[in-house]
C-alpha cells in the first residue's frame, strides 16, 4: 500500500533503468553511487600521496641533509636522495595543499555527501545527476593538473599551502609549477561549487515524505551546511585564485607589490583576506561533515537516542553562520586595526559556545549507554577526543596577546592538524567503516579494523601533541633545518621521536589499505541489509549495496532518525530499535503517524 | 516488489477538481521547480566570486594615493553607458520571450531569444570598441593596479555574457516552431541573463561611473 504522497513522490522521481554499457555503468556514470566510489578511490588514492609527502616532511626535521631510504632512491636520485630546500618547499606546499583540497574533501563531501544524501533523505538520485558527473571530472582534472606540476621546470608549487604573494607571484616562484597548482585549485573550486549546489538542492527538495528538516539525520545536516559553506565561499577562493593567475600570467597588479609594482603594486594583504575569507568556512566545510557522522554514529553505537538532537541542529547552524565572522583571527599579525583583531577574537572565542552544546551532547548520549565497541564507533569516540584537543587549543590562538608568541609556531601546526587533519581524517574513517558494507555490500574486518584503528588514534594523537609541544617552545613551522636557530637545536630529540610516532602512524595505514582490497576482493559474506542494527533509510529501506533506482518504493518517512531503545517499540517488534520509515504492526499506519508529526 | 518498476505519470493520478484546468496545465512540474531552485542557488555562489572581486577592486582603489593615476587616461562613460541600455534591453527582451514561451507561442519567443542574443552580441562589440580605444590610449593591464582592476572586471563579465548570448543563440533556434524548446531551458538561461545584466549595472557604476 501506498500513500497520495509516496505516489506524488514517485511521480516525481520515477524509476529509470539501469546503464548497460560498461563506460555508462562504471565511467562515465550518472548514478550517484558510482560516483561517490569514483570520488573515494580518487580521494584515498591522493591521501597516500599526501601522507607519502608528510613523511618526507618529517625525515627532514629528524635527519636533515641525510638521503632519504626508498622514496629518495626514486624520485631525488639527481640529489643523491637528499631533500634540498626547494624541494622541502614544493613538498611542505603540496602535502597541504593534496591533502585539504584533493584528498579529505573528495572523501568526506565528495563520496559521502555523494552516496548518503539520496539514500538517507530517500531520494532516487540527486537533483541534478549529470551536473553530479561533471562535478566529478572537473576534479579530476584539478588532481591530474596537481599531478602534472611535479614534473614542470622548477618543481611544483612552494609558496605553502596558503599560497601567499608576493611568494606565490612570478617574483617568488616563477616555475610554470606553481600557475598549475594555482589553476588545479580553481578548477576544484568550480568542482565543488557543482556539488555544492546539488547537494543543496537536493536536500531542498528532494526529501521523501515524511522526511522534515528535524527528522534529518544529523550527517545530512552536517553536509547540506558543509554544502552551503561550500556554495558562498568557494567562489571567493576562486577569485582569489583567478585574480593571482592574472598576475603571473597577464602582468596585472593585484598583489604584486615592493620593487617589481608598477606605479604602486596592489595588496600582498588582499589575498589573505579573499583567502582567508574562504578559508575559515573551509576548516568547517572539513569538520562539519564529520561532526554529523558523529551525531549519527555515537546514538547508534551507544543504542540511544541523540540527546537534544535540535540542540545539536541548531549548534551547527550557529556554527556555520559564526564561521563566516571569523577569518580576521588568521590575520592577526598583519597590522589589523585593534579593534578589529578584538571583534574577531571574541567571534571565535564565541564559535566555542555552540561547539561545546555539539560535543556535551555527545557525551550526554554516551551517558549511561550500553556502548558498543565495534571500529566504527572506536574512530567516532577518538574523534571526539582530537577534536576535543583540537578545539581547546585553538583558544589560545583565537587570544591575540597569546597568538603573537605562538603566531607560526609548530603549535598552529598542530592545532589544525588536531582539528583538519586528525578529527576530519578519523571522522572520515569513522564513515568509512560504518557504511562501508552499504557502498560495497561487505564488511571490513573487525580485527585489522581494530588495529588500525589504534595505531591511527595512538599514532595521531603522538605526532600532533609532538607538533604542538615543539611550537609552545618556540619552534617556528615550515623551516627547512630548525637546527640551525641555537634555541631549537634542543628540540632534536623531540623533533625525532615525532617523526617515528609519524612513521608508525603512516605503516598502520597499510593495515587498512589491506583490509580494504581484501574485503573488496578477497572471500567475504554479504554484509546484509543492517548489519548494524541502525535505523536511517539507507540500511532500513533498500537493500546493501543498493540498487540503481535506490528505492524500489520512496519510503514514507514517520519517525526521527535516532529511534533506540523505546520499550514500546521492542514489545511489538523484539527490536531495540525502529527503522524511519518503519511501519510498527498494530499501529494505525503511516498516515496517522505522518500526521503526528 | 513486482508492479512498483512501472513508470507513473501525473496523468495515472487522479485528476484533482481545478476550476481552471488551463492554469492548472501551466503549473510547474516538480522537477521544474528543482531546477529554478538549483539555478538560484548557482547564482547566488557565483554572485559571491563577483562580490570578492568587487571587494578585491574596492581594496585596490583606495589604497591608491589617486584614480584614476594621473598620467593615465580616464575611463570614457558614454559607450558603456549605452552598453548599459543595450544590456537593459536585451534582459526585457528575455522577458517578452519567456511570456511568449509560456503562451505556446513559438514564433515570438523565437524571435525575442534571437533578439536578445543580437543586443548580447552588440553588448560585446561595444566592450571590444571600449578596450581598443583604452588600449590605444596607452591603457596596458600591466600598467599597474588601475588599469588591472578595469580589464580584470570587465573581462571577466564579458565572458560570462559570451556564454550567455551563445546559449540565448542557441535556444532562439531550438525554440522555432512547431515543437519550441523547454520551458526551463528557456527560463533558466533567462535568469542568468538577468544576472549577468545585473552584474554590469554594478560594475558600470564601480569602475566606469564613481
Amino acid at each position: 500500500m501506498s500513500t497520495a504522497a509516496q505516489a506524488l513522490a514517485e511521480a516525481a522521481q520515477p524509476i529509470h533503468p539501469p546503464p548497460t554499457s560498461f563506460w555508462r555503468q562504471y565511467v562515465f556514470s550518472i548514478d550517484h553511487k558510482v560516483i561517490a566510489k569514483q570520488f573515494l578511490w580518487a580521494g584515498l588514492l591522493f591521501l597516500l600521496v599526501g601522507g607519502t609527502l608528510a613523511m618526507l616532511i618529517r625525515w627532514q626535521w629528524a635527519y636533515p641533509y641525510r638521503p632519504v631510504p626508498v622514496i629518495g632512491q626514486l624520485f631525488l636520485r639527481e640529489n643523491g636522495g637528499v631533500i634540498g630546500p626547494a624541494t622541502y618547499q614544493q613538498i611542505f606546499t603540496t602535502h597541504g595543499l593534496i591533502m585539504i583540497f584533493f584528498a579529505v574533501t573528495p572523501v568526506l563531501i565528495g563520496c559521502f555527501g555523494n552516496f548518503l544524501i539520496p539514500l538517507m533523505i530517500g531520494a532516487r538520485d540527486m537533483a541534478f545527476p549529470k551536473l553530479n558527473m561533471y562535478s566529478f571530472w572537473t576534479f579530476l582534472l584539478s588532481q591530474l593538473l596537481v599531478l602534472a606540476s611535479f614534473f614542470t621546470d622548477l618543481g611544483s608549487a612552494g609558496a605553502g599551502w596558503t599560497t601567499y604573494p608576493p611568494l606565490s607571484t612570478n617574483v617568488g616562484t616563477p616555475g610554470p609549477g606553481q600557475t598549475l597548482v594555482v589553476a588545479a585549485i580553481f578548477v576544484t573550486g568550480v568542482s565543488s561549487t557543482m556539488g555544492a549546489i546539488n547537494y543543496v538542492t537536493t536536500v531542498i527538495r528532494m526529501r521523501a515524505p515524511g522526511m522534515g528538516y528535524m527528522r534529518l539525520p544529523l550527517t545530512m545536516w552536517g553536509l547540506w551546511l558543509t554544502a552551503i559553506l561550500n556554495a558562498l565561499f568557494v567562489p571567493v577562493l576562486g577569485s582569489a585564485a583567478l585574480l593571482l593567475l592574472l598576475d603571473r600570467n597577464f602582468g596585472t597588479q593585484f598583489f604584486v607589490a615592493g620593487a617589481s609594482a608598477v606605479r604602486g603594486g596592489g595588496d600582498p594583504i588582499l589575498f589573505q583576506h579573499l583567502f582567508w575569507i574562504f578559508g575559515h568556512p573551509e576548516v568547517y566545510i572539513l569538520i562539519l561533515p564529520a561532526w554529523g557522522i558523529l551525531g549519527d554514529v555515537i546514538p547508534f553505537f551507544a543504542r540511544k537516542p541523540h540527546h537534544w538532537y535540535k540542540g545539536t541542529v541548531w549548534a551547527m547552524v550557529i556554527v556555520t553562520v559564526l564561521s563566516a565572522m571569523v577569518y580576521g583571527h588568521h590575520m592577526f599579525m598583519t597590522g589589523m586595526s585593534p579593534l578589529l583583531g578584538e571583534g574577531f577574537m571574541l567571534f571565535t572565542l564565541l564559535i566555542s559556545a555552540p561547539s561545546m552544546v555539539v560535543v556535551l551532547n555527545w557525551a550526554l548520549t554516551l551517558w549511561r549507554a550500553s556502548i558498543r565497541f565495534d571500529t566504527p564507533m572506536l574512530f567516532a569516540l577518538a574523534t571526539v577526543f582530537v577534536f576535543g584537543v583540537g578545539g581547546l587549543t585553538g583558544l589560545f590562538l583565537a587570544d591575540i596577546s597569546m597568538d603573537l608568541y605562538l603566531h607560526d609556531t609548530m603549535f598552529v601546526v598542530g592545532h589544525f592538524h588536531f582539528t583538519m587533519a586528525a578529527a576530519s581524517f578519523i571522522g572520515a574513517m569513522t564513515g568509512v567503516y560504518f557504511w562501508f558494507p552499504k557502498i560495497f555490500g561487505r564488511k571490513l574486518d573487525e580485527r585489522l579494523g581494530k588495529a588500525h584503528f589504534w595505531f591511527t588514534f595512538v599514532g595521531i594523537t603522538l605526532v600532533f601533541a609532538g607538533q604542538l609541544l615543539a611550537g609552545y617552545a618556540g619552534q617556528q613551522r615550515r623551516l627547512f633545518d630548525p637546527f640551525q636557530y641555537t634555541f631549537i637545536q634542543g628540540l632534536r630529540g623531540l623533533n625525532r621521536w615525532t617523526s617515528f610516532f609519524a612513521f608508525a602512524l603512516f605503516a598502520g595505514q597499510f593495515i587498512f589499505v589491506w583490509n580494504f582490497f581484501k574485503t573488496l576482493f578477497g572471500k567475504a559474506v554479504p554484509a546484509g541489509e543492517n548489519p548494524w542494527q541502525v535505523t536511517t533509510l539507507e540500511w532500513t529501506a533498500t537493500g546493501s549495496p543498493p540498487p540503481f533506482h535506490n528505492f524500489d518504493r520512496i519510503p514514507e518517512v514517520v519517525r526521527g532518525p535516532h529511534e533506540f531503545s523505546n520499550p514500546e517499540v521492542r514489545r511489538l517488534t523484539g527490536r531495540d530499535f525502529a527503522g524511519q520509515s518503519e511501519v510498527l504492526p498494530g499501529s494505525a499506519g503511516p498516515a496517522l503517524a505522518a500526521a503526528r508529526g | 516488489m513486482p508492479g512498483t518498476n512501472v513508470r507513473r505519470t501525473p496523468a495515472d493520478l487522479p485528476a484533482p477538481e481545478v476550476p481552471d484546468l488551463h492554469r492548472y496545465r501551466l503549473r510547474r512540474t516538480e522537477g521544474e521547480v528543482t531546477s529554478y531552485v538549483g539555478m538560484i542557488i548557482f547564482l547566488g555562489s557565483w554572485a559571491m566570486m563577483f562580490a570578492a572581486l568587487f571587494f578585491a577592486y574596492a581594496v585596490v582603489r583606495l589604497r591608491a594615493p589617486m584614480w584614476p593615476p594621473p598620467d593615465q587616461p580616464a575611463l570614457p562613460i558614454l559607450v558603456p553607458g549605452l552598453n548599459t541600455a543595450v544590456i537593459a534591453a536585451s534582459s526585457l527582451a528575455v522577458v517578452l520571450a519567456s511570456r511568449a514561451h509560456a503562451l505556446g507561442r513559438h514564433r515570438r519567443a523565437s524571435i525575442g531569444l534571437g533578439v536578445a542574443a543580437g543586443l548580447g552580441a552588440l553588448f560585446l562589440g561595444l566592450q571590444i570598441l571600449v578596450w581598443v580605444g583604452v588600449w590605444r590610449a596607452g591603457l596596458l593591464p600591466s600598467g599597474g593596479p588601475y588599469p588591472s582592476a578595469f580589464y580584470a572586471l570587465t573581462a571577466f563579465h564579458a565572458l560570462h555574457v559570451l556564454v550567455g548570448l551563445a546559449a540565448l543563440g542557441v535556444l532562439a533556434i531550438r525554440a522555432r516552431p512547431p515543437r519550441g524548446t523547454t520551458r526551463s531551458a528557456v527560463r533558466l538561461w533567462g535568469m542568468f541573463w538577468h544576472f549577468v545584466g545585473a552584474v554590469w549595472v554594478a560594475l558600470y557604476v564601480a569602475v566606469y561611473l564613481v
